[in-house]
């Protein structure tokens, strides 16, 4: 065989090496999420079946009527933790954008004394392990009446977001020209109003992607709602999880069908935004 | 006459200070004054009694807190590298492909959506020795006629634990490097072809470097989040068989809340917190070098 | 050293045809300059070369061996890239020496090579700076360094000069040209710039819409262009061009004006041309750039709507057939915008174009 063929040859391979290699990865990443839809389908019975049952015999979406049929099989009052999770997530998601916002602009656009310093004291907050707050933020919260309330979930989210919604930002706000702002305030602009009439509205794609991400980061918290959460009033869905597991037992498929449940928000708003979050990131600290 | 304000920039900033100082700061220096005390949740007026660095002492010369500290290290730096070499070569592997790249993308970043402690029900599911995925895979392929007791020995339980970490986290590394390769110019590694480079070599010596600060990110965000691990670990094993996953985080959960020891709870808190605090403040410094080579030559 | 020879590449990507199975031959020691208008497939054919891309059909040759599906590595070749491509966490020793540290050549090796390359481009004070630390004419020597130090079978240049400005190009493009010499490289050089070609290549391959319009020396593409797009290409300024039926003693223009069938041609009557002719001939009496003997010149008062002084010569805009045609003035002298003047028209240096095919109709 001459040199040339040997060459494609090889290209050849490992081109299809690499393709199939992508596709296994793939299909890594999908499977365990397409495990638990199927699940969410599927009668306790053939989850449980002994051979295993590969090809689904009977689909229903019994396990979903069951779970919003308020305190329906199992007992356990998905629509509330609904409620509260939406209520905690969006609340706590909005405080901490117009707090991130007016931190992230200060850091994009002033110089003041202790700068890296700062933005860095602001992001170690964020490496506090959840559970490690839990404690001593369970006892305050016992003291002044904060536990099993919204009030207290949306404040330990809002802190817990702050720091990365300022990080994301501060990129997004660096990308925005100066010029422009200065531009508009010749113009005949305050400085309030250029930042309304002309700074926001172009980091608006990143200030959006930055709420999704708090959004999420709430939405999905569960050790510090684990603690600081009782009951129906402020009991969180990932907190809610909780409730298909009895001491030794686990209804699988209640749990799959609210697992379902909790991922299809995140889902899409995650897809909204992938776009933005990671430019966001990466703007922030490559140029920073 | 002029009102005296405060400058802009401290005015801007005012409002995360002030929340992260009454939710954070406030109460880890309260966690810090407990762990001087023998706080008890039931015997509250017991926060009033100073014992000094007695917590301290005790944890420094307990055998479960150490085997807990190093296992959680072990831990971060298992997954960490694994995920940080799976996702350079997804991200590697996605790059290659023009037309997709979107779907592609969007795939890779589904692990993230997942709120850890589903990640960890959706692993405790699939490992589990009766009805789960895995075991149901490997008797129906006929690899092995055994349930594997994959949660219930506490090195199989290690490594299921390992699994669902790097499957949830991998996604961050690839999301970023991916970002890296797409932001880095064509034509050095065009040069680096013409001037003789195996594909390793290109990668070695062109690619790599351009890539680092981007892994950086990826190592500071995964480690300001490395604590979510605990989700996992609750649900997965909850430090079992017979603490044989007990992690640091799952061993200060269960001092304070089901033995009650809040005080000696805090001390192995505080140690928890340096450790996450040095590991990301590390991350941070080394992001900054990375950073500062980026811009000015690239 | 060695030859280059391309025998019916193909590129397809999709679709789109980018080149169309061309045929070239480059000598051991020749440059060849690729020009054509952005989009006719002179890069994408260097790229081919170089193996960044790879080929529908046809054979890439270096020397005696078929290098077709070989990847960049494996060619011996060099590269200087538009951008220049330095690598820019490296030094520039370090750019410069990378192939041959990669050819796993030891240390010293490496280091004299460098260093002699350095001498060669006059940047020996540069070599512990990195990249970004270099003005672009800089950045230009140490790409050209960085392809010398390997000593390969054909160096490739992709508009290597195309971001420096107008005078430093000048002068880099005397400095390839003494390279070249010293050398005796075989050489690809692709520009969109005609000066470059005709200044630097041994011979000029035109291209347009993945097909070779012509390959000539300098003199060749420039005094003889084989087609309408050839001569509309070559020559600053360009070729004026005016549509035109043959008589049967020469040619006439739509609004009605005759001039004399240019010598050289012999086209029959009635048939559509296009005619050309370089500003160099056409000029105001007195003011040519050729001796007015011996040459087949027509004389015609014209009006200059315009002049553009250029110092040593100065370009005139006069109405001729109703196209604009530029004259070219040598020593000038003031012209005032609605003047008469009398021009001569050197009819022996005219080109006459098939108006269909474009091509040219010499000795047709």
């Amino acid at each position: 065989m001459d040199e040339n063929a040997t060459a494609r040859l090889k290209k050849t391979a490992s081109n299809w090496t690499l393709n199939v290699a992508l596709f296994v990865a793939m299909a890594i990443i999908c499977l365990p999420g397409l495990w638990i839809v199927l699940n969410s389908l599927r009668p306790t019975v053939e989850i449980m079946a002994k051979p295993p049952i590969w090809i689904p015999q009977s689909l229903s979406f019994d396990a979903y009527v069951a779970m919003f049929s308020g305190i329906g099989e199992g007992g356990i009052p998905v629509i509330s933790y609904f409620r509260n999770s939406v209520i905690i997530a969006v609340t706590s998601t909005i405080i901490s954008l117009a707090i991130g916002m007016s931190g992230g602009y200060a850091f994009a656009r002033y110089r003041f004394k202790g700068k890296g310093g700062w933005f860095l004291g602001l992001m170690l907050t964020r490496a506090v392990p959840g559970i490690a707050l839990s404690l001593p933020l369970f006892f305050l919260y016992a003291r002044v009446g904060l536990i099993d309330t919204h009030a207290g979930m949306i404040l330990a989210y809002t802190a817990l977001n702050v720091p990365f919604t300022i990080w994301l930002i501060d990129g997004f706000f660096r990308q925005v020209p100066r010029d422009l702002a200065e531009a508009a305030q010749i113009d005949g602009c305050t400085r309030w109003q250029a930042f309304w009439q002309v700074e926001f509205p172009l980091a608006r794609p990143g200030i959006a992607s930055a709420g999704i991400f708090a959004f999420l980061t709430s939405w999905n918290e569960f050790a510090l709602a684990s603690q600081l959460t009782r009951s129906t009033d402020s009991k969180t869905l990932p907190v809610g999880l909780l409730d298909y597991t009895a001491e030794f037992t686990i209804d699988w498929r209640g749990m799959c069908a609210l697992a379902v449940v909790m991922i299809i928000p995140a889902l899409i708003l995650t897809y909204a935004v992938q776009k933005h979050l990671v430019s966001g990131l990466t703007t922030g600290a490559i140029k920073g | 006459m002029k009102a005296w304000r405060l400058p802009p920039p401290v005015l801007l900033l005012l409002p995360a200070v002030i929340v992260l100082a009454a939710i954070v700061l406030l109460p880890l220096l309260l966690s810090l004054y407990s762990s001087f005390t023998p706080f008890r949740l039931t015997r509250p007026e017991t926060i009033y009694d100073w014992v000094g660095f007695r917590n301290y002492e005790r944890i420094f010369t307990d055998a479960d807190f150490w085997i807990a500290f190093g296992r959680t290290v072990l831990l971060l730096t298992v997954a960490l590298n694994l995920e940080m070499i799976l996702g350079l070569g997804l991200a590697m592997l996605v790059e290659r492909f023009t037309r997709g790249q979107r779907i592609l993308r969007t795939i890779l970043m589904f692990p993230m959506m997942f709120s850890p402690i589903l990640v960890g029900f959706q692993f405790k599911f699939m490992f589990n020795d009766n009805v789960g995925l895995v075991n149901n895979a490997l008797q129906s392929l006929g690899l092995t006629d055994q349930a594997i007791p994959w949660l219930i020995d506490g090195t199989l339980a290690f490594i299921a634990i390992c699994v669902a970490e790097v499957w949830s986290s991998t996604s961050v590394f690839a999301i970023f490097i991916l970002a890296g390769l797409m932001a880095m110019p064509r034509d050095p590694l065009e040069a680096a072809r013409v001037d003789g480079c195996t594909p390793w070599q290109t990668f070695r010596y062109v690619t790599w470097p351009f890539l680092m600060p981007f892994a950086f990110i990826a190592m500071t965000i995964r480690s300001l989040d490395v604590a979510r691990a605990y989700d996992i670990i609750k649900i997965m094993t909850d430090g079992g068989p017979a603490g044989r996953t007990e992690v640091l985080w799952t061993l200060i959960a269960r001092t304070a809340y089901s033995d009650a020891r809040m005080g000696m709870a805090n001390a192995m808190a505080y140690v928890a917190i340096l450790l996450s605090i040095a590991f990301t403040a590390y991350f941070f410094s080394q992001l900054g070098k990375a950073r500062a080579q980026v811009a000015a030559d690239w | 050293m060695a030859t280059l020879t391309l025998s019916q590449l193909d590129k397809n990507y999709g679709a789109f045809h980018a080149v169309k199975g061309i045929d070239l031959d480059v000598a051991d020691g020749e440059f060849v300059a690729l020009v054509g208008p952005s989009g006719c497939g002179k890069s994408t054919t260097l790229r081919m070369i170089a193996g960044l891309e790879d080929i529908t059909g046809g054979d890439i040759r270096i020397g005696d061996r078929v290098v077709n599906d070989l990847a960049p590595r494996a060619r011996n070749i060099s590269m200087v890239f538009q951008s220049y491509a330095l690598y820019p966490h490296m030094t520039v020793g370090e750019n410069m020496g990378f192939t041959l540290k990669i050819a796993g050549r030891d240390k010293a090796e490496i280091d004299a090579a460098v260093a002699e390359a350095a001498r060669a481009l006059e940047i020996t004070q540069l070599l512990d700076r990195r990249p970004a630390q270099l003005s672009g004419g800089q950045r230009q020597r140490v790409a050209m360094g960085r392809a010398i130090v390997r000593d390969p079978d054909v160096f490739l240049f992709d508009e290597p000069l195309s971001n420096l400005d107008a005078k430093l190009r000048g002068q880099m493009r005397t400095e390839i040209k003494q390279l070249h010499a010293r050398l005796k490289a075989t050489v690809v050089y692709v520009t969109h710039d005609q000066v470059e070609a005709m200044t630097l290549a041994d011979r000029i391959v035109i291209m347009k819409d993945g097909n070779i319009e012509q390959v000539g020396t300098p003199d060749e593409v420039f005094n003889q262009p084989a087609s309408q797009f050839v001569a509309g290409f070559i020559g600053s300024p360009p070729m004026n061009m005016a549509d035109a039926v043959t008589t049967a003693t020469g040619l006439r223009f739509a609004n009605g004006l005759e001039l004399p069938m240019p010598p050289g041609f012999n086209v029959a009557e009635g048939r559509k041309v296009v005619f050309g002719l370089r500003p160099d001939d056409l000029y105001p009496e007195g003011h040519g750039i050729h001796s007015e003997g011996g040459h087949a010149v027509t004389t015609m008062d014209l009006t200059v709507d315009l002049s553009e002084p250029l110092g040593n010569e100065t370009l005139l805009f006069v109405d001729l057939a109703d196209k604009r045609f530029t004259g070219r003035m040598l020593n000038p002298r003031r012209v005032t915008p609605g003047e008469v003047m009398t021009f001569h028209l050197d009819l022996s240096n005219a080109h006459l174009f098939d108006a269909d095919s474009g091509l040219s109709l010499r000795g047709a």
